[in-house]
């Protein structure tokens, strides 16, 4: 069994290859800088074995592992820790990261050779997996919310790497801002609970402790002891406020708008990040208190209602993107939507499965883009096509990841979105039929655009590349008609790996004509061990996966016709609908509404200035007026030609005054 | 009476004696031993202090001075910010300003008249340490040689200053009319005999001694002289402003209102309320609107006032212990900023927000020096700002103003806005002029040190935190 010491070096490990290299090797051995990335392999791949280990010692106890906490801060009574919770929940997680991040790593060492900043991307890339491992580690809810905004702190440094592009710096700006707003909301739901501490501490619990914050949420009895729950308006709005972090962290409506943005950064970054593991924190945050969750209807059907708009809602904008890492990035924002409506649905097997298998095939989609972009040199695939013959490689394990996350039989994403429709369906009301045909139709978009998006790439003949985007003034990068290098290609393959199989993981079939290896419901029993959930495990829907299957089958056939045999043209369904079009292409003005009209024209220009204005001005004129401190203070300091300080005396004069009558009128 | 224990005081006027006397005898060329000087005397009071005066209660004068852990944290914290300011100043004033023996004597005098305040029990003795304090900076804010800005500055400061220190006599001897005496124990024995609801003649005192504290440290609506001299200063006395004057103001406003005031809670916690929140949003938002940096600096602390304000508005151990050490981890993160801006200026002499473009590439130790100290000022976790605001938030929701609190994480929001200004200057816009920035090893080891101590405070507060526990328990057990 793991002890404490190897869970925390999890954390640990990436964290001194981030200190290393930024003290030590940027500064000191910058001719040396290759071993930056070797450094970070090592860290990395020891936390995955170490995470192995505790995977399995997690299996072996059934259950969380407890360690004891230590104490950080004490604010009055109340004790702040540090600690770690190691339960199926995080054992899965940590797998997740540092095996897509072991993977991205090796393939970074290709992509970026020759960076000039080859050592900060992968010192940043060590402190961003610390980071993530941090928040997957955490005990305390306090303690879970610093590495939140140090994941958040980590993801912004890395999307603008590139800072001398103005877009990349732009979109980290953004990006950040936007998940700190979801972030307000996260803050106040703790100092809420913190508000209410006297309900915990009344039964020898404490408010920031995520196994006392669960216990209290789910009530009742529990080893023998009476609990008395939290009122469900407490629970509702802490769930709430929990919620709006994980809205801004994993891009769900309506603060999806910078993930797309965020696609600016390295295209390993944007695979690692802002596919596998950053976004995800949003579902694992609410999947992390999800007997608090449970304990709210109201909660809960906002989670599913939010999450089943933004996954058909971001499909429909990766339907016309010609940017290729558009595309997968709407299509992350929307598959990270059905997760959320799996645990809004209660289906929570269903949707940490789904983060499990998601975050195989898109890392693998997303790194397949990237060897893309080595070859042409561009991201739009209006520049691509026919790169099948150059690049076979590349193209098979794309080809395998678009199957998986279209949700063909046998692949991983057919498992575990079929999980994910059987809970919407079986969860039943109006709020379950909504999502129910909400994602089902988010389902044909999504291997649509996947297939669109292959096809686009691989297919038909090669239009140009970055020499036909760029016209003349093509410069630098180039189009260079190969595959990628082993360095690139070998982790790919890896990833296809997982993309097939891990589905089976679930294994929802009967003991009769069971896979062998892998025991029935083994996934779900393994996460029923996490403290305050119940799983309901579902044998296999006969019915529903044909119907979902002939759904994705019918989506890739129209992809097919449309952009393989070109039996429709594109154009003219295009004009057909063309409002509705516009409107996805434009992403339905959102940027303009957030950016131009709510935080420039309105919070800059208009709160701001005009408060600036008022400060200087207003209490100016009033002070000019009224002459308040008299002409010989006014001939002292004529000097000054102007008459600020008397207004400025007057405004304080005035702000007492105000005070008074107030006060008077109050009392 | 036991003398001895004023030796920090005594010792500390020697000190800035000695550093004006010494200066008379010094050739031009070895100005250089003065700093020095002041560091040795600085770090000799600071172990003097705490060897002689620790765990000790009791009081001088008759209860004009009060020795105890309150006012011996507040004066090792003031002389430890005294060692930075005169290490920050040290190039600063090499290259910008004459007479060097006056600016490091002063500002020794200032720093004396900071733990006078911190230490007085009686509302005269306050007021008159406020004054050697406020005479001492209004010399340096004016010690500018060069055009017109420091002087106006300058007076603006004086002028203002004297308004507000009319303003503070005028409600001292309301106090002193209406209760008899200006001791705080006798005053809180006072107003706990007279009861509800409060004497308006007290009240009106109540609100003029408010408002005067609340000009020196910038509340809004008596904040406007703050961005104009802030601005015209010298930088190294502009982060001494922004940090300690505002320290100490509210040193002695927290020991005011605990020992003093607090039979009368219900009737000023609204006032303060209110003041809070209009000062942590005005002070942001017009942050916003800034192109100067120290203009921006100065309307951003406007805004952590107004955090400290709401604080002292849910005033309780738990609430002094937060706005103690948000003094703390704010004022170590200020310095950080303010040094990157003395550092900049020294090598650019400009101080535009658009001048910092580039910086990134111009010396990159620099920007990430900023870098941090603005994440800290918007309360980004692992550095000081995130703990030190943490807890003071908490603190105020436990007081029940919850939607202050909310108030206060939504101008943190907008405070992330325009630091972030200033970073993409930094990072991703390109300078005119790519020359490296000239940045002696001595600034980049007092950056440094200013950078540990804000990362130390922020992943490891609790010996900190314990201090100033001792500290609050001196003044509300």
């Amino acid at each position: 069994m793991i002890f404490e010491g190897a869970a925390w070096a999890i954390f640990l490990l990436p964290l001194a290859s981030f200190v290393v290299i930024s003290l030590f090797v940027r500064p000191f051995l910058n001719q040396y800088e290759k071993y930056s990335g070797y450094l970070t392999i090592l860290a990395i791949g020891a936390a995955f074995v170490l995470s192995i280990w505790a995977l399995g010692s997690v299996l072996g106890n059934e259950g969380e592992i407890g360690w004891e906490a230590h104490s950080w801060l004490a604010i009055g009574n109340l004790e702040i820790s540090l600690g770690i919770l190691m339960d199926p929940l995080t054992a899965i997680l940590l797998i997740v990261v540092t095996s897509v991040s072991l993977a991205v790593q090796v393939y970074s060492q290709g992509y970026m050779r020759g960076d000039p900043s080859y050592s900060r991307y992968f010192a940043f890339m060590s402190l961003f997996t610390a980071s993530m491992l941090g928040l997957v580690l955490a005990r305390n809810i306090v303690q879970l919310y610093a590495f939140w905004e140090l994941v958040g702190l980590s993801s912004y440094l890395l999307i603008g790497f590139w800072y001398n592009r103005p877009a990349a710096a732009a979109a980290a700006k953004k990006a950040f801002l936007v998940t700190r707003l979801g972030d307000v909301g996260f803050l106040l739901g703790i100092l809420y609970l913190f508000f209410n501490k006297e309900a915990f501490l009344s039964q020898g619990l404490n408010p920031f402790e995520i196994a006392d914050i669960n216990l209290i949420a789910h009530g009742g009895e529990v080893a023998g002891v009476q609990i008395i729950a939290l009122g469900s308006g407490v629970a509702t709005w802490v769930a709430v406020g929990i919620f709006a972090g994980a809205v801004g962290k994993s891009a769900q409506f309506p603060l999806h708008v910078w993930l797309p943005d965020a696609m600016e950064g390295p295209t390993p970054v944007s695979a690692l990040i802002h596919a596998a593991t950053m976004v995800v924190a949003g579902v694992f945050l609410v999947a992390r208190f999800f007997p608090l969750f449970e304990s709210s209807t109201t909660a809960m059907n906002i989670v599913a209602v939010i999450g089943g708009f933004t996954a058909i809602f971001a499909a429909t904008m990766g339907l016309v993107m010609n940017d290729i890492k558009r595309v997968l990035a709407y299509s992350t924002v929307s598959q990270l939507g059905y997760m959320m409506l799996a645990l809004g649905v209660g289906a929570y097997e269903a949707a940490i499965f789904h983060l499990f298998n998601h975050a195989f095939f898109k890392a693998l989609l997303f790194l397949g883009a990237g060897s893309v972009n080595h070859a042409s040199g561009t991201f739009n695939m209006q520049y691509m096509g026919g790169l099948k013959r150059y690049m076979p490689r590349t193209y098979v394990t794309f080809l395998i990841a678009a199957v998986s996350i279209s949700g063909i039989f046998p692949l991983a994403g057919f498992w575990s979105k079929d999980e994910i429709l059987v809970g919407a369906w079986n969860h039943g009301g109006t709020i379950g039929q909504l999502v129910f045909w909400m994602a089902l139709v988010a389902a044909f978009m999504t291997a649509f655009y996947i297939f669109r998006a292959l096809f686009l790439t691989f297919h038909g003949e090669f239009r140009g590349g970055v020499d036909a985007e760029n016209g003349s003034q093509s410069g630098g990068h180039g189009v260079h008609l190969a595959e990628s290098p082993w360095v690139m290609v070998a982790p790919m393959m890896v990833l296809a790996v997982p993309a097939v199989v891990s589905g089976f993981l679930a294994n929802p079939l009967n003991t009769a004509w069971g896979l062998g290896i892998v025991p029935t419901h083994w996934f779900s029993k393994l996460l029923g061990n996490v403290e305050f959930i119940s799983v309901h495990p579902e044998p296999m829907n006969l019915v529903m996966a044909f119907g979902s299957t002939v759904v994705a089958l019918a989506g890739i056939g129209l992809a097919y016709l449309m952009y393989y045999a070109h039996k429709v043209s594109p154009e003219k369904v295009a004009a057909a609908i063309r409002p509705a079009y516009n409107a996805a292409f434009c992403k339905y003005y959102f940027d303009d509404l957030y950016e131009d009209w709510i935080t420039r024209r309105g919070f800059y220009k208009g709160v701001a200035q005009s408060t600036d204005w008022v400060d200087r001005n207003i209490i100016d004129r009033i002070g000019v007026g009224i002459g308040f401190l008299g002409r010989n203070v006014g001939q002292v300091i004529g000097m000054l030609e102007n008459g600020q300080v008397q207004a400025y005396g007057a405004g304080m004069s005035i702000g007492i005054l105000v005070i008074l009558v107030v006060f008077s009128i109050w009392n | 009476m036991n003398y001895l224990l004023f030796a920090p005081e005594f010792t500390l006027t020697a000190v800035a004696f000695a550093v004006l006397g010494v200066d008379l005898f010094l050739p031009r060329d070895k100005k250089g031993y003065l700093p020095a000087l002041s560091v040795v005397g600085l770090i000799g009071v600071f172990v003097l202090s705490l060897r002689y005066l620790w765990g000790r209660d009791t009081d001088l004068y008759d209860g004009l001075f009060l020795i105890d852990n309150f006012s011996l944290f507040f004066k090792a914290f003031f002389l430890v910010l005294g060692v930075m300011v005169v290490l920050s100043s040290v190039d600063y004033v090499k290259k910008h300003l004459s007479r060097p023996g006056e600016y490091y004597g002063i500002l020794i005098f200032s720093i004396l008249a900071m733990m006078l305040m911190a230490a007085s029990g009686e509302l005269l003795t306050a007021y008159i340490s406020l004054e050697l304090l406020s005479f001492s900076l209004y010399v340096l804010v004016s010690y500018g040689r060069h055009g017109l800005k420091p002087s106006e500055a300058g007076v603006k400061y004086i002028l203002l200053g004297a308004f507000a220190s009319a303003l503070l006599l005028y409600g001292i001897s309301q106090v002193y009319g209406m209760l008899g005496t200006t001791r705080f124990d006798e005053i809180h024995a006072a107003l706990l005999l007279e009861g509800t609801p409060l004497n308006p003649a007290v009240l009106v005192g109540l609100v003029l001694i408010i408002a005067g504290l609340g000009f020196k440290v910038a509340v809004v609506p008596f904040h406007m002289w703050a961005p104009d001299v802030y601005e015209g200063a010298p930088t190294p006395v502009t982060a001494y402003l922004a940090v300690g004057s505002k320290a100490a103001a509210f040193a002695l406003i927290l020991r005011l209102f605990s020992q003093a005031f607090m039979p009368a809670f219900d009737d000023w916690q609204i006032i303060l309320v209110i003041l809070a929140a209009l000062t942590m949003t005005v002070g942001n938002l017009v942050a916003m609107a800034q192109q100067n940096i120290k203009r921006m600096l100065a309307y951003s602390s406007i805004g952590q006032v107004g955090y400290l304000l709401m604080g002292v508005a849910a005033l309780s151990p738990l609430a002094s212990n937060g706005v103690i050490l948000h003094l703390v981890g704010y004022g170590g993160t200020n310095l950080l900023a303010f040094m990157c801006v003395i550092v900049f200026y020294n090598a650019t002499n400009k101080e535009e927000i658009a001048d910092f473009a580039g910086l990134a590439d111009r010396s990159p130790f620099v920007a990430m020096a900023m870098s941090a100290a603005l994440l800290s000022l918007a309360g980004l976790p692992f550095f000081a700002g995130f703990t030190t605001k943490f807890y003071l938030f908490t603190a105020a929701a436990d007081g029940g103003l919850l939607w202050l609190v909310g108030l206060a994480i939504t101008n943190s929001l907008i405070s992330l806005y325009y630091y972030m200004m200033v970073m993409k200057q930094m990072y991703m816009v390109p300078a005119d002029d790519n020359t490296p920035l000239n940045v002696s090893m001595f600034s980049c080891g007092v950056l440094g040190m200013l950078l540990a101590g804000v990362i130390i405070i922020g992943v490891y507060p609790g010996p900190l935190v314990n201090a100033i526990q001792a500290a609050t328990k001196a003044i509300l057990p």
